[in-house]
């Protein structure tokens, strides 16, 4: 259900996005900004739902706020003439690393287990078999 | 439970949807500008600050024209009770046509300049010059061409058409090849415009494709700079 619902939800995005009006240059990169840090809030989504301490308030209010923030903080950083949007940059794209690096892990040791449990079974059962 | 799960994926339908939304868009607006990566991070930099004042230009310049509009409104609206008036705004009305500040349409020619690109002999008869561009401009004036526009560039009596280098300014705007010339008055000026030893005869003999043809309806834009009047008083 949470599948179809984010595959649907993805098509309909796709879709929209593809029709819709391109907007002003100048505000591009704020967007490119809050897309970068929606995208930061998604995988450590992912990461807490393996980890299993998913909550949904908490991934919907950093999902927004993480996106709002980063476009305030490039806008101040504009008044400022300081590239601060560097500093957002970095840092969405790091933990992004750090939670990809989390999801990973868990998956290869979840295998790693299976693969090992199998092969005890087999010995098991060959042993089984000689006797 | 089963009503807690639907709302998860509703919300996560809807945070994705609105993600993907926002990633199309971006790829869109990147892909529209076919900004080719500059070499170099200053070549970005400039590229950059051009478009962004090409943008502020675009949005001054739609501000000063519902301005215009406004001003038209206001114009009509106090002059609706006089009849002095309704013969000023007329008489106003017109001078802009002929200064060029007003869209126009009417019968008339198209011609069509381009460069010479098959020659093998790469030289500079190949190309359309500014002064091949003045002198048809001028032939069409000398043939009653009451409104004249080269690559949507509105000829005004302040228009000067130089060279700049590699290219052609009309209005301090760049015009390139291929040149449309579009020219409102009586369309049999075809005729005089086509002779032979004319102008446009010369181009051809160069091998610049020169196509020439009548149109009953051609619209030319009204001149988007100002005219100004520092140094000019009437003389009562």
């Amino acid at each position: 259900m949470v599948f179809i619902a984010i595959l649907i939800g993805c098509v309909i995005g796709a879709l929209l996005g593809m029709n819709a009006p391109i907007i002003p240059y100048s505000l591009s990169g704020y967007l490119a900004i809050s897309i970068v840090a929606a995208l930061d809030s998604v995988f450590g989504g992912i990461a807490s739902v393996v980890k299993g301490d998913f909550d949904l308030k908490i991934f919907v209010t950093g999902f927004f706020g993480n996106a709002i923030l980063s476009i305030l903080l490039t806008y101040l950083g504009e008044r400022l003439n300081v590239d601060i949007y560097l500093a957002a940059i970095v840092v969405f794209v790091g933990r992004m690393f750090v939670n990809l690096a989390i999801v990973r892990r868990y998956y290869v040791d979840k295998w790693t287990n299976k693969i090992k449990s199998m092969k005890v079974q087999k010995e098991e059962n060959k042993e089984k078999n000689e006797e | 439970m089963k009503s807690k799960k639907k709302q998860i994926a509703i919300t996560l339908g809807i945070m994705c949807l609105l993600l993907v939304y926002a990633i199309f868009t971006q790829l869109k607006t990147t892909q529209n500008l076919a900004s080719t990566a500059g070499s170099t991070y200053r070549e970005n930099g400039l590229r950059d600050e051009v478009l962004k004042w090409k943008e502020q230009y675009d949005r001054i310049y739609a501000d000063l024209e519902n301005a215009e509009e406004q001003l038209e409104k206001e114009r009509q609206v106090s002059i609706s009770y006089d009849d002095t008036s309704v013969q000023k705004q007329e008489e106003l009305k017109k001078i802009n046509t002929y200064l060029g500040l007003t869209d126009v349409e009417g019968e008339g020619i198209i011609i069509t300049l381009r460069d010479n690109t098959t020659s093998l002999i790469s030289s500079a008869n190949n190309l359309v010059h500014d002064g091949d561009l003045r002198a048809v401009v001028n032939e069409l004036k000398n043939n009653g061409a009451e409104a004249i526009s080269i690559n949507d560039q509105r000829i005004v009596p302040t228009t000067a058409i130089t060279c700049a280098g590699t290219v052609i300014q009309v209005n301090d705007e760049i015009v390139g090849s291929p040149f449309v010339i579009k020219a409102i008055g009586d369309k049999n000026m075809i005729n005089n415009v086509m002779r032979s030893g004319g102008w446009l005869d010369l181009l051809t003999d160069y091998g610049i494709s020169v196509e020439v043809k009548k149109s009953d309806n051609i619209k030319i834009n009204k001149y988007n700079g100002v005219l100004t009047d520092k140094y000019i008083e009437t003389i009562e």
